[in-house]
Formats: structure tokens, sequence, C-alpha cells
């Protein structure tokens, strides 16, 4: 078995339970401990739609705090998109998810896509200079935020290098692009990144519990 | 009757003597310390916090959130570092993913629940104001309350809101108000042609009021029972459960902070009241309107109602009237935090500003986002943080300043004590007034 083989074979299979089992475990096991009624009379009887509400709005610029927090947010917002361009609209991505999905989608041009790479991993690395350099960033710092954004930053990485057929044979090049992917699929589950999953009921709280009391969160 | 002025000075004096009276930490092993701190965030973690303890991704904007933050940047003073103890105890405790997380979490010590202490108790405020940044939506207050209920157990709480705990655990006063001095106050408000009816067999709406109230504005507490009279209603103040305050909230104790809302429910049901309403209390409004229900187990048989919401009522159904009073006056209302963030009270009091033709500006932080005093959740009690709530008060200074306005307006005695202190500390003129006070004075004679 080549690495290729191994990278298209066991470790995606096997990396692909552990996310799956993993996200499972984590999120069920965290949403089914008891939550505890709220005995008092609500001031308004909205909390769905309060929570609902601010899973959205937690997403958009935070109003009379933004001057504070302005380059967090949009650093944020840049990597994130810039990451899911690069994820979803690259042709070769496209064709695996085909094979996977039985449908595809048309691409973005090469060109494209290693900018918005790019832009996604330049930015990935002033947010970990900036998390070991800032103090309040490192004071609440643990190893879990530095492996995320590694396991992040490293298929950007290997995906570059793969797309630019430098350093190794393209096969190689592949295959370490592949495992990058698969060691961030393993991470997943056991780290922060799970905040993909619990920012959802995280925020539909915040909205709901506050809502509850006629406060938008 | 005293002036506010020296009535203020007194109850300061009061203040730092009980600093320097309290004994300092329980006596127990550190070991006991930290199976007791456990104990409390085994108790208290619900569902709702495990979701927000595994959610945090270590941003932290929050801290641009805080007043204590902004005021001395100190990165210790990062609201997600407040409650890290607590998250690692659930990760090591509580986490689905504990058998993993266990062996590369510290354990919590003795000695991180000392130095949590100034975290929690003097470095916070409870105010929320972060909750309303957090782009994750975690209610960060509530897990820096259990912090506090942790620390509370392990007999960590400073010197201060312990002594006052105890006061009221005990005996049930606070500051030294029993029953007598209430009756005393009582009586010289008759004298002054104020009738205030006291332990009244069965009324409508039992009437709170608050030691600092007794001690510090009795204005506010004169101010209340013209309003009451004006609006025609049955009300009463009872000997038997008067105190607003909730000290247990404050400090973290669960069972105190029951025990002090179960006075208030149990008299309001012997009266058969339909309403108890709070005086000019934030914390003491969240105490009943909010977490009096959990407190007692079942849900209230009464309706809670902040002092804003009440007169709001009484004018809409015509009970209560002002006078015209706009003479140009203009007055900046001061949120605070948990009537308003915590509690939702936000408009009433704006309504009754302009219903008496006073004009309103707000300061560029209000409501959802407006910064707490810099005093609230019993911070102000806390002697050694006196330098530090200075620093937070010139945020709320330059605030203030920059709305131009005459005065500062609040709704809560906490709230006018800290500033009153802050600006006079401060040599900062701007009067510092009361909501319930302005509106009596503008009720119309008949």
């Amino acid at each position: 078995m080549t690495l290729l083989d191994f990278a298209r074979g066991p470790a995606l299979q096997w990396s692909m339970i552990i996310l799956v089992a993993g996200v499972l475990w984590r999120l069920g096991g965290t949403i089914l401990i008891n939550a505890k009624k709220d005995l008092s009379k609500a001031r308004k009887e909205h909390a769905v739609a309060d929570g609902l509400k601010t899973i959205a709005t937690r997403s958009l610029p935070a109003h009379q705090f933004e001057k504070n927090i302005r380059f967090q947010h949009f650093s944020g917002y840049a990597w994130h998109i810039a990451l899911f361009v690069s994820v979803l609209f690259f042709a070769p991505h496209i064709l695996f998810f085909e094979s996977v999905l039985g449908f595809g989608w048309p691409s973005l041009p090469n060109s494209i896509i290693l900018i918005t790479a790019a832009i996604a991993l330049a930015i990935l690395f002033a947010l970990l200079i900036r998390r070991a350099t800032h103090p309040v960033q490192r004071i609440i710092s643990n190893a879990d935020d530095y492996i995320s954004i590694l396991v992040v930053i490293a298929p950007l990485i290997t995906g570059i290098l793969a797309f630019a057929h430098l350093g190794a044979r393209y096969e190689t090049l592949l295959a370490v692009h592949l495992l990058s992917v698969e060691a961030l699929f393993v991470w997943f589950p056991f780290g922060k990144l799970m905040h993909t999953a619990l920012t959802f009921p995280s925020r539909y709280q915040a909205g709901s519990s506050y809502g509850r009391k006629g406060v938008r969160a | 009757m005293n002036s506010n002025a020296e009535n203020l000075r007194n109850f300061r004096s009061r203040l730092e003597a009980i600093g320097e009276g309290a004994n300092g930490e329980d006596p127990m092993s550190d070991e006991e310390r930290v199976r007791r701190a456990g104990n409390a965030f085994l108790r208290e973690i619900n569902g709702r916090m495990a979701v927000d303890l595994e959610t945090c991704i270590h941003c932290g904007m929050c801290a641009e959130a805080c007043h204590f933050y902004e005021a001395t940047q100190d990165e210790r003073y990062t609201p997600a570092h407040k409650f890290d103890p607590l998250r690692r105890f659930y990760r090591r405790e509580l986490s689905p993913m504990r058998w993993l997380f266990r062996p590369f979490t510290r354990k919590v010590d003795a000695a991180e629940l000392r130095e949590w202490q100034e975290l929690v108790y003097d470095a916070c405020t409870g105010c929320g104001r972060c909750d309303m940044m957090c782009p994750m939506g975690i209610n960060i207050s509530e897990l820096i309350v259990v912090m506090r209920k942790g620390i509370a157990s392990a007999g960590l709480a400073p010197p201060e809101v312990q002594a006052l705990q105890n006061e009221q655990l005990t005996g049930g006063s606070l500051f030294g108000v029993d029953a007598a001095k209430l009756r005393e106050l009582v009586s010289q408000l008759k004298s002054q042609q104020i009738e205030v009816p006291l332990d009244q067999p069965k009324a409508d709406i039992l009437v709170l009021t608050t030691a600092v109230d007794v001690l510090v504005f009795t204005d506010a507490l004169a101010a209340l029972a013209r309003i009451m009279n004006r609006s025609g209603a049955s009300w009463t103040l009872s000997s038997k459960a008067f105190e607003a305050a909730n000290v247990g909230l404050i400090s973290g104790n669960t069972s105190a902070q029951a025990l002090a809302s179960g006075r208030i429910i149990d008299q309001a049901a012997a009266i058969g009241a339909k309403t108890v309403l709070i005086p000019e209390s934030g914390h003491a409004y969240q105490a009943l309107r909010w977490e009096g229900a959990d407190s007692s187990g079942n849900e209230l048989p009464f309706e809670v109602l902040a002092i804003s919401e009440f007169v709001t009522r009484e004018l809409d159904a015509g009970r209560l009237k002002f006078k015209a009073a706009a003479n140009g006056r203009s007055v900046t209302y001061h949120d605070p935090c948990r009537l308003g963030r915590h509690g939702g009270v936000f408009e009433e009091p704006r309504r009754l500003l302009e219903a008496m033709g006073l004009e309103n500006r707000d300061t560029e932080s209000n409501r959802r986002e407006n910064y707490c005093c810099g005093g609230g959740c019993g911070e102000y009690t806390i002697s050694r943080a006196a330098p530090l709530r200075q620093k937070v008060f010139e945020i709320k200074r330059r605030e203030f300043e920059n709305t131009g306005a005459d005065a500062v307006i609040t709704a809560c005695s906490n709230c006018r004590v800290n500033l009153m202190i802050g600006a006079e500390n401060a040599r900062w003129q701007k009067p510092i007034e009361s909501l319930v006070e302005t509106v009596a004075k503008n009720l119309t004679d008949a």
C-alpha cells in the first residue's frame, strides 16, 4: 500500500469514523446533561424566536462593542470565508465531493482559490502570533488553542504545496495533504473546533434565557 | 433628618468597619476547601452551563466588554479567565470527554481558589456586559456566579461579604438595620406626615425596602411611601420581611439566598399579597423576580414589580399623575445591571422621566450595553478593592460627562451609593439622584 492508498483508504475511513462518532458523543453528552427548568414567570413568551434570532445576530458585528474587537471580528470573518471558499470551490475538491455525494457544483478558477487559501493562511498565522503574544489571549490559551490552529493551517499549507507541485512528488504531496485533513478530522471532536456545532445551542440559550426576561441578547 | 451626604459618610465608615471587624477565612483544611468547592460546582453546573463551558473558543473578546479590564488592561480580569477553574473542573469531572481530558487538565487547588477570590469578587460585578459581547453566546456572568458559589462554599468569600451574609443568615438584618430600626424610621416619617403602613395583617402589595435606604436614602423610602399612598393601593411594609437585599445572591451562598427570599415569599403569602414591590435595588429585583421561584422550588404566588414598573402601570391607569415639571433640566439615566440587562427593565424608567418632562440623555453605552456602576453585586463593600473601583468609576464619569446632562439618575440604591462614593473621591460635583425620589417630587397633589 502506498502512502496515497493509505491516505485515501483506511486513514480516511477511520478519521471519518472518529469525526462522526466523536461529534455525536460530545454534542449529545453535553446537551443531555440535565437542563434546569426556569420557574420564574417569563416577561415575554418568545424565548424560542429570541434564541433563533441570537444564533443569527451573534454572527454580526457587535455594535457598541465593535470598536475594540474590530480586528478579531473581521479577521475571523475573512479567514472562515476564505477557508470555506477554498474547500468548497476548488475543482479537484468538487470532484472528490462528487465521488462521495453523487453530485457536484461549479468551481472557481485556480488563481482565485490560490488567493483565498493564501488569505486564510496569512490570517491564521497572524492570529497564531497574536495568541502567543497578546496578554489576554496568552492567559486564556491552552494546548487545544494551538493544536486547533495548527490542524487548520496544515491542510492549507499542504494543499498549496500540492497545488504548486513543490517539494516532493505530486502523489506524496497529495497524500500528505489528505493526511493533514484527516488529522483535522481526528482532532475536531476533542478540541475547540467543536464550536462549529456547539455555537448553535450556546447562542440559542443566550437568546432565549435573556429573551424571556425581555432582553435582546 | 440627616442629609444624604451625612448619611453617606456614616455609611462609609460603617462599611470600613465591617472590613476591619470581619474574620478572615473560615477555618478548614485546604483539602476540605477544594472538596466543598467541587461539590458546589457539581451542584450548580446544569446543562446550559455545560454547553457554555464546552463552547468557549478562548478568543478573549469578552475582555473588551469588561469595565475592570478596560480600566486596568490587566489580562487577569478577562471574563473567560475568571471562570477558568470552573472550566477545568468541568472538563475533569463532567464533560462527555472527561476520560480523555482528565490527564491533561490540571486539578483546581486551594491556592487557586484564593487567587480567584479577587478575580470574581473584587474584579467582577456579574454585570453581564460580557454576555452581550461573546460571539459564541456564552452566558459568562452565570459561570462567574458559579465560581463565587464554589469559593464561598470553600469559606473563601471576602470577609466583608462573608460578614454581611452571616448577619443576614442569622438575624435577618443587614448593616444592623433590624425591625426596631425600621420602626424608628417609620415613626420619624410619621412625624413628617408621611404615613407608612407597617405590619398590616392583609394587604394587596407587600412593599420592601433596603438597609441602604433606611440608613442612607431615607428620602427614597419617604418617596416610596408617598407614591404608594397617592396611588391609593392597599400596601404595607412588614417588620418580619422588609429587607429586599439578598446577600446570598451576592456572596454565592445558595441556601442564604433561599432563606432571604423565603422570608419575603412566606410573608407575602401570610398577608395575601398579590404583588411584591421591589424598591430601588437591582440585585433584589433579580433575586426575587427571576430567581425567587427557583430558590423556593415553586412558582411564586404573586407578581414581583420594580418600583418603576409599578409607577408606569399606575400612570397608565390614571391613578398617578405628574405635574408638568419641564424646566429644561436634563438627566442621564444609569441602567442598573440587574434591573436592566439581567432584569429587562429598560424602558419604564425612561418613560417616567419623559412623562415628568425631564430630558433623558442616554450615555454612549446604555440599556443592554450599559457599563455597570463598578460596585454592584457587593463589590462596593470590599474595602481593599476601592482603588480598582475608582478606576472603573472614571469610565462612568467620562460617559456621564459626555452627555452634558445636569444630573445622573438611577433606580438602584447600591449603584447610587457606589457612584456617590466615586464622585466624592474624584471631587466630581454632578448630582446623583434617585428615580423614585424624582417621581415622588413630581406627583400632582390630588
